[in-house]
């Protein structure tokens, strides 16, 4: 046993001492086609540069969010890691603990060379650039088809229309609303669409700065349409046992009307019904202009990087057209990169819908502070369930926003 | 009186009759979330995603989803790697406790009972307390993403268990197959290695199935200690198929059933230590 022990322990040694130049890069893209496309992206890179040996370690989606702390605090951090856009990358930037990216490591010689403007307050922090985009995707409420033909409805616009349509859904047996609550995040879907259309972009972003008190009564407002929704019965019955994917089968099948989701909704629904759904944008609640959501997804360099030159090679290259074209129109998604191919019609409408709204935010648990995010995500599935007490619920949510916000200082 | 003399074994019939539906129902719904598992990890995705019964028998049989599991998403390396991590693991953690087990039986020192607390106290604390802890020690140590640091957190966390458990069967051995020998001159450790180690064999034997399946299942620990995919163990690939958008139910069923089949063994082969092992010594604490 001790001859055994002794030997692996050298075997580790070995293996850790081969290879020159190693770049190890930490991915999220776990399932199978982000995982393939961004292999293929990682050996063209290897290609181009074969004294870099790159190591890709892929680790779950979610698993991967509660072990990104550690990734950047260990002695040995990888040298590149995914990750989102917005406050959830600038926490760790206010830490120190990310590397930034100077403007000569952007192909073109400056971030707004490859990526709109409009990216660079979410990728910086301090006036410092420390996040490379690469993929950004639209949330919209998804629809089926065949079942608004079925009763001969259209898509609505307005708010008033959005309640008939599902006053008529639920007439004829069929959940207006599909949501996978289980997944807490699909509310905050909901929480940002449904603000923005009340309230407007510049009043969504002091909500989730953290200025804006939830018993605000422009907040309250919000809430009560949210409310109103589950009192009405339109929200898809127990709603907190499925998850995200479990319940896009309702909306396959016709036993539920529409989903506010984002783009990669279509991933999971199966080839011979993609036909059948389509998104239309969130509906308008008495203002004239309306907001989305494009959550941008990315790179970053740990500050305790070992190989940050080669790291910094590797997130230069990511950035370019081609690059960025390998991996989104493999996979559907727009690019960040401004010259990026658009992959296809569905992404056209997207990117026509994205280009005339006033506001674009990342996604509450992106703009906010994860434990206001989580919090605020539960207090929403929470009046879903119990829609009569949703004041209580966001009084209580409040006492946290004041607790979170001055802990951050 | 003569009606009576019937009743008793008619009443026993019943009885067995109400036992076997009963066991035989138990057992059934028990086997239910196997066998959708099953039908589960035959189907193609667009058949789980387009309908909601989940208990519906696949409509065409998707086998390829198991070689694809074990070849392209790697499930041979993973299977691989869990039993590099248990194996060393259960071993060590036996070894060592069988000799802290064989202190605590057999030797009367002030503290015993203190250490022995302090053995069961370990077992109570939740190990997700002693995730940031452990993480920083390793991490210190250059533990970190190695599969001895790993092997070395699992021996030390089962130890309290291992020992509580070996302790309390030793202490049924009679005392004095120890102390004949001692007078006769052995020395301790061969009375650990030829006396108390050869009766402890069923005991070992069960404590290295339940030591074997509960590290083979250990999610946690590889979590946070491994980081390079050439690591990884069968629990950490299976929660790899739940992407940052979609999930593989099919896949991640076809690869639980593949990750079952180790421990399903290693039990089988050890079954008929299992019950005896377990319950030796219950009688006396």
């Amino acid at each position: 046993m001790r001859k055994a022990s002794l030997s692996l322990l050298a075997l580790f040694g070995i293996a850790a001492s081969i290879g020159a130049q190693p770049l190890v890069v930490q991915s999220y893209m776990s399932d199978e086609a982000p995982k393939n496309a961004f292999a293929a992206l990682v050996a063209e890179f290897q290609k181009q540069n074969p004294a870099i040996k790159v190591t890709v370690n892929t680790v779950a989606h979610e698993q991967f969010k509660t072990q990104l702390v550690n990734y950047l605090t260990a002695k040995d951090a990888p040298d590149v890691l995914t990750w989102f856009a917005g406050f959830r990358m600038q926490q760790y930037a206010m830490k120190g603990l990310l590397e930034p990216l100077p403007e000569s490591t952007f192909p073109g010689g400056s971030f707004v060379k490859e990526f709109p403007a409009a990216f660079k307050p979410a990728a910086s922090y301090n006036s410092k650039i420390y996040f490379m985009p690469q993929s950004w995707y639209w949330w919209a409420v998804y629809y089926n088809k065949d079942v608004f033909a079925q009763y001969k409805l259209s898509v609505p616009k307005t708010w008033d229309e959005f309640l008939s349509v599902c006053e008529t859904l639920k007439q004829n047996g069929v959940a207006p609303v599909s949501i996978g609550a289980k997944d807490t995040w699909t509310a905050g879907g909901w929480f940002d669409y449904m603000n923005v259309a009340v309230n407007g972009g510049t009043a969504h972003q002091k909500l989730t700065g953290g200025t804006v008190s939830y018993t605000d009564p422009s907040v309250l407002k919000t809430f009560g349409y949210i409310a109103d929704l589950a009192k009405k019965g339109y929200i898809l019955e127990n709603a907190a046992s499925y998850s995200w994917q479990e319940a896009v089968t309702p909306l396959v099948e016709g036993t539920a009307g529409m989903y506010l989701m984002g783009q990669f909704i279509m991933d999971s629904v199966p080839a011979d019904k993609k036909a059948s759904i389509d998104f239309f944008s969130f509906p308008k609640v008495g203002r004239p202009d309306y907001g989305v959501d494009t959550p941008t997804d990315g790179f970053m360099i740990p500050a305790k990087a070992k190989n940050k030159a080669a790291a910094k090679k590797f997130l230069a290259f990511i950035a370019t057209k081609k690059a960025q074209d390998m991996m989104n129109v493999t996979l559907g998604r727009l690019s960040a990169n401004m010259t990026g191919a658009i992959p296809n019609a569905e992404a056209e409408r997207g990117l026509a819908m994205v280009k005339g709204a006033a506001f674009a935010a990342q996604f509450y648990d992106r703009d906010a502070p994860e434990e206001m995010a989580a919090k605020g995500m539960n207090a929403i599935v929470d009046i879903l369930q119990a829609p009569d007490s949703y004041k209580d619920i966001l009084t209580a949510l409040d006492k946290e926003r004041v607790r979170i916000y001055a802990d951050l200082k | 009186m003569e009606t009576r003399k019937n009743g008793p074994d008619a009443r026993k019939t019943l009885l067995t009759l109400l036992f076997y539906v009963f066991s035989t129902l138990i057992v059934a719904l028990w086997l239910l979330p196997i066998l959708i598992a099953v039908f589960t990890s035959l189907k193609s995705m667009d058949e789980i995603m387009g309908s909601s019964k989940m208990w519906t028998p696949p409509k065409v049989l998707h086998w390829e989803n198991f070689t694809r599991v074990w070849n392209k998403v790697g499930m041979s390396a993973y299977v691989l790697n869990t039993f590099l991590i248990t194996v060393p693991s259960v071993v060590g953690a036996l070894l060592v406790s069988s000799l802290s087990g064989f202190a605590l039986a057999f030797y009367r020192f002030r503290l015993n009972k203190a250490v022995l607390v302090l053995f069961i106290a370990g077992m109570l604390i939740p190990f997700q307390m002693l995730m940031i802890p452990v993480f920083r020690l390793s991490d210190a140590l250059s533990l970190r993403d190695t599969r001895p640091g790993v092997i070395l957190f699992h021996i030390a966390f089962q130890l309290g268990f291992c020992t509580f458990f070996l302790r309390n069967f030793m202490r049924t051995i009679p005392f004095s197959l120890v102390e004949a020998p001692r007078i006769d001159g052995a020395s301790e450790w061969t009375i650990y290695r030829k006396i108390i180690m050869p009766l402890s064999i069923s005991s070992l034997a069960a404590l290295g199935v339940l030591e074997f399946t509960w590290i083979w299942n250990d999610l946690l620990w590889s979590l946070v200690l491994i980081q390079s995919d050439s690591l990884k163990p069968v629990t950490l690939g299976l929660a790899n198929m739940q992407g940052e958008f979609v999930s593989y139910y099919n896949m991640t069923a076809a690869g639980s059933i593949i990750a079952a089949i180790a421990p399903l063994g290693v039990f089988l082969l050890f079954q008929r230590y299992f019950i005896s092992g377990l319950t030796v010594g219950a009688e006396k604490g």
